[in-house]
């Protein structure tokens, strides 16, 4: 009793001037101090709230006031051996008066302050706490400086938290900005500043704005245009007049959520067609192209067609026109469909969506189709059938022409899934360049691809050198006929993997219906009679009708051997002595996305966590779970992705990097000298 | 004639939005009307140091210069060295600061001011063309015309006058650099204080 009124006595005495000050003129922002905890662990960090309530019409500032203003001065009068940390503001709004920029509080917000007690504390230890803070509140029309002295007493304890005060902690907690999880690249260029923060192409982000903190960097009353270039969202905007070393800042959201961003110096490109690029870029892009579709044509996916047309060619033997308006219908069809996938993907990118190269091969209904398609050719090179189409097919190939065209597009159409490896870095280029220029890009992949049939058909002595044309031809077709079937099983693995088993059913069932349909004709067409169209299209249909019974399988879990993190679960897992496996994860955080993909959810390292019994706990901090943010702060991280592994026994988890590797996870078992 | 460019030169300056005058280049010329109905150029100073000092007698950070006989003091040095003190209220009508004339000058009285000329500029027109955003915001032009310094009067951005002694006053220091001949080492600071209350478009 008497310690708490001394305590009050301290208090009011740290209090005095304030009031004196409050008598005077009544202050615009009601301030409170508020600890988490009253009762807190010695060698522990206790948040303190400064919980604000500006009045109607008046608002305070953030760090970076904007235009104008001031940030948020503290003064501390702390016990021995405590230390408060840096005042930490929760994401501001925007508030244009008069053409100028303020970032601001408008209505009630808490800024927070970390402190940390010295170890070694008796508990019952009281610990007065008073900060003077001086701040800066206005209307749109007057502005007023006040000072708030502002006081609280704690007394060293167990750190419990009542749970009314962390509701209301967690609340808070939820408008201060997430770090994410990697770092963002600006450019200052032409009097723009560009900043590129990490962000999945398959999140959206809803009416970003960028507040800087870093003064100079950007003009802060000018617009800022967002794009958004694969797992990055770019902010253009006007430059403050300073290059500074860094930017720092904080990247808001229009659904109320925020992220720390830091910036280092690099190279961002523009995302806007209008934006300048650089000529060189746009040339080099163009030439990788042509020599990744060159090199395209030794893949295994498309040599069989290209051989097939060349065989064509060359069997055609004599007129140097035919050949080279074949030549040129093969090259038009493979860069039209080039230019046509190309434009798509743009078009999707620019609507948001998330897509890539080979984005057309993510639908199992096109996965289907190509199957069938891909077995068609390979039954007709293994000589099931002869392709003497009816109709309009029949009569373009039969002209060279349209069926060269046909050729070319099949061509290019079959490439896409084996450009990756050797077109990365140009098809990058091209879905960062201006629209025109990436089309270029597209283009130039599709004169890759034909030019060594061009070759064939414009240089005589190419063809010559072809050798001429006879029953080896068979046999070559024959051969041929492997990679294709080759590809048409890589192509039954896809579907597999995307439409599940009974996707493949249908599928397998489908190829069989064509099969069948197929043989049909050949072998009508073997003793020379007329070909059954009539049964033959019909089961075609059918098998081609499949392809809609298909649906995308839904997107699966982050990991389907996790479950979902709660301290309880970590609590009881470790008790029952399993190794436990933790991981912190949200969507919108590119570094744990791929360590996702790359390491956690790899055979290896569930096949080891198997082995080991792991078990694996997955914490999604997508909406920025306050619990998950405190747990995930006490293992010193400021935010995901955040890879715990607690080994059997072990007292202490062992804080993984945040760049994993699918054997760094698995070895973690038989390092613990289990599951092996 | 001589009216006649100036005028082109305040029709530059009126560009809409918030421009900038960039350190190092030449100054962006204006006219304006002082509280005794003078027109005032600034290209009428040529040849000399100029300083811009943008007022607004409501705001509680110019309160804290004026008050404390600290911006008095900086005008007075600064005129005794030969340089010009203009200071600027871009204050809108019916917004903070806003004054005539006759108020204006009572104002200037009771500060004791020791600026050369106080400028009217109700519109924001040579406001927003210098970028001036905070009162005070100081600019300091060396006789080529060229603008060799913007930001705040000091580097201590708060409203307590107790922090004016151990302040570096970027004015006083900058003028003092110019007058040894050297560079002005900051060239550019934050302004702070309140935002100039311009008009809204």
């Amino acid at each position: 009793m008497i310690v708490r009124l001394l305590a009050l006595l301290v208090a009011l005495f740290l209090t005095a001037p304030a009031a004196a000050q409050l008598a005077a003129q009544p202050r615009h922002i009601a301030i409170e101090l508020v600890a988490e905890s009253d009762t807190p662990a010695p060698g522990s960090e206790v948040t303190l709230a400064l919980a604000s309530k500006p009045d109607p019409g008046w608002h305070g500032y953030w760090k970076n006031p904007g235009d104008a203003g001031i940030e948020t001065t503290l003064n501390w009068t702390l016990p021995a051996g405590l230390t408060a940390g840096a005042l930490e503001y929760p994401v501001p709004h925007r508030l244009v008066i008069g053409g100028l920029m303020n970032y601001v509080y408008e209505g009630p917000f808490a800024q927070f302050v970390r402190l940390k007690l010295p170890t070694g504390l008796a508990p019952g230890t009281k610990l007065p706490i008073a900060v003077k803070a001086d701040y800066l509140v206005c209307t749109n029309e007057i502005c007023v400086p006040e000072t708030a002295q502002l006081s609280t007493m704690l007394t060293v304890g167990d750190g419990a938290i009542r749970p009314e005060r962390r509701a209301q902690f967690d609340a808070w907690r939820t408008a201060m900005p997430k770090p994410l999880g990697s770092p963002a690249v600006f450019q200052v260029e032409n009097g723009r500043t560009r900043i590129a923060v990490p962000w999945p192409a398959d999140q959206t982000a809803p009416d970003p704005y960028f507040f800087p903190l870093t003064d100079g960097a950007v003009a802060y009353a000018a617009p800022q245009s967002v794009g958004r270039d694969g797992d990055r969202l770019v902010i253009d905007t006007q430059a403050g007049g300073k290059t500074p070393g860094e930017i720092a800042g904080v990247l808001a959201l229009g659904d109320g959520r925020g992220f720390a961003v830091r910036a280092a110096p690099g190279t961002v490109a523009p995302v806007r067609p209008e934006a300048a690029f650089s000529w060189a870029t746009a040339l080099a892009a163009f030439g990788g192209a042509i020599l990744g579709g060159l090199i395209l044509n030794v893949m295994p996916c498309v040599f069989p067609i290209l051989s097939l047309k060349a065989l064509s060619l060359a069997r055609a033997g004599g007129g140097e026109r035919g050949a080279r308006a074949e030549a040129l219908a093969y090259s038009a069809g493979v860069i039209l469909v080039c230019l046509a996938l190309g434009g798509a993907i743009l078009a999707l990118r620019a609507g948001g969506a998330s897509v890539g190269w080979a984005f057309q091969l993510q639908d199992p209904r096109v996965i289907l189709v190509l199957l069938l398609l891909v077995t068609g050719i390979a039954l007709n090179l293994a000589g099931l059938f002869e392709l003497s189409a009816p109709g309009a097919i029949n009569r373009l190939a039969a002209g060279g022409k349209g069926g060269a065209f046909l050729t070319g597009a099949l061509a290019a159409f079959v490439a896409t899934p084996c450009t990756g490896p050797f077109m990365g870095a140009a098809l990058g280029a091209a879905l960062i360049l201006p629209t025109a220029a990436a089309l270029a890009v597209f283009a130039g992949l599709g004169l890759g691809l034909a030019l060594p049939f061009l070759a064939i058909g414009f240089v005589p002595a190419l063809r010559r050198r072809l050798p001429k044309p006879g029953p080896w031809m068979a046999t070559l077709r024959r051969v041929l006929s492997v990679p294709m079937f080759l590809t048409s099983l890589a192509l039954g693995w896809v579907l597999w993997r995307q439409a599940g088993g009974q996707g493949l059913v249908v599928g397998a069932l489908a190829v069989l219906l064509m099969a069948f349909a197929l043989l049909a004709v050949g072998t009508r067409q073997r003793k020379g009679a007329p070909v059954p169209w009539g049964l033959s299209i019909p089961l075609l249909a059918i098998s081609l009708g499949a392809a809609l019974l298909l649906r995308p399988e839904a997107v699966r879990p982050a990991a389907d051997y996790g479950q979902p993190f709660s301290e309880a679960r970590l609590a009881a897992l470790r008790q029952a002595n399993k190794p436990v496996f933790a991981y912190f994860t949200a969507d919108w955080c590119v570094t744990c996305k791929v360590n996702e993909k790359v390491a956690i959810e790899t055979d290896t390292v569930a096949d080891a966590f198997e082995k080991g019994g792991v078990e694996v706990l997955v914490g999604d901090w997508t909406d920025g779970d306050p619990a998950l943010g405190r747990f995930i702060e006490a293992h010193n991280r400021a935010g995901v992705p955040l890879y715990l592994w607690y080994a059997p026994g072990a007292a202490q988890p062992r804080v993984l990097p945040q760049v994993l590797t699918p054997a760094m996870l698995a070895d973690l078992p038989a390092k613990a000298g289990i599951g092996s | 004639m001589k009216a006649m460019m100036l005028g082109l030169a305040v029709a530059a300056l009126t560009a809409p939005g918030i421009a900038q005058q960039t350190t190092g280049a030449a100054a962006g010329n204006f006219r304006l009307t002082d509280m005794a109905g003078r027109n005032v150029a600034l290209s009428d100073y040529k040849g000399k140091t100029v300083v811009l000092e943008w007022h607004n007698p409501g705001c509680p950070f110019v309160r804290k210069h004026y008050d404390s006989g600290n911006m008095q003091r900086t005008q007075a040095a600064a005129t005794a060295g030969g340089a010009v003190w203009l200071t600027i209220n871009s204050g809108a009508p019916g917004k903070q600061g806003n004054m005539t004339p006759a108020e204006a000058q009572a104002q200037f009285a009771k500060d004791g001011s020791k600026a050369t000329r106080y400028l009217l500029d109700p519109r924001g027109v040579v406001g927003k063309g210098y970028g001036a955003k905070t009162t005070p915001h100081l600019y300091i032009i060396d006789p080529a015309g060229k603008l060799v310094y913007q930001g705040g009067i000091d580097d201590k951005p708060t409203a307590n006058a107790g922090d004016i002694a151990g302040a570096r006053n970027h004015v006083t220091a900058a003028l003092a650099e110019m007058k040894a001949g050297e560079p002005v080492s900051v060239a550019e600071s934050r302004p702070y204080g309140c935002s100039v209350k311009y008009p809204e478009s």
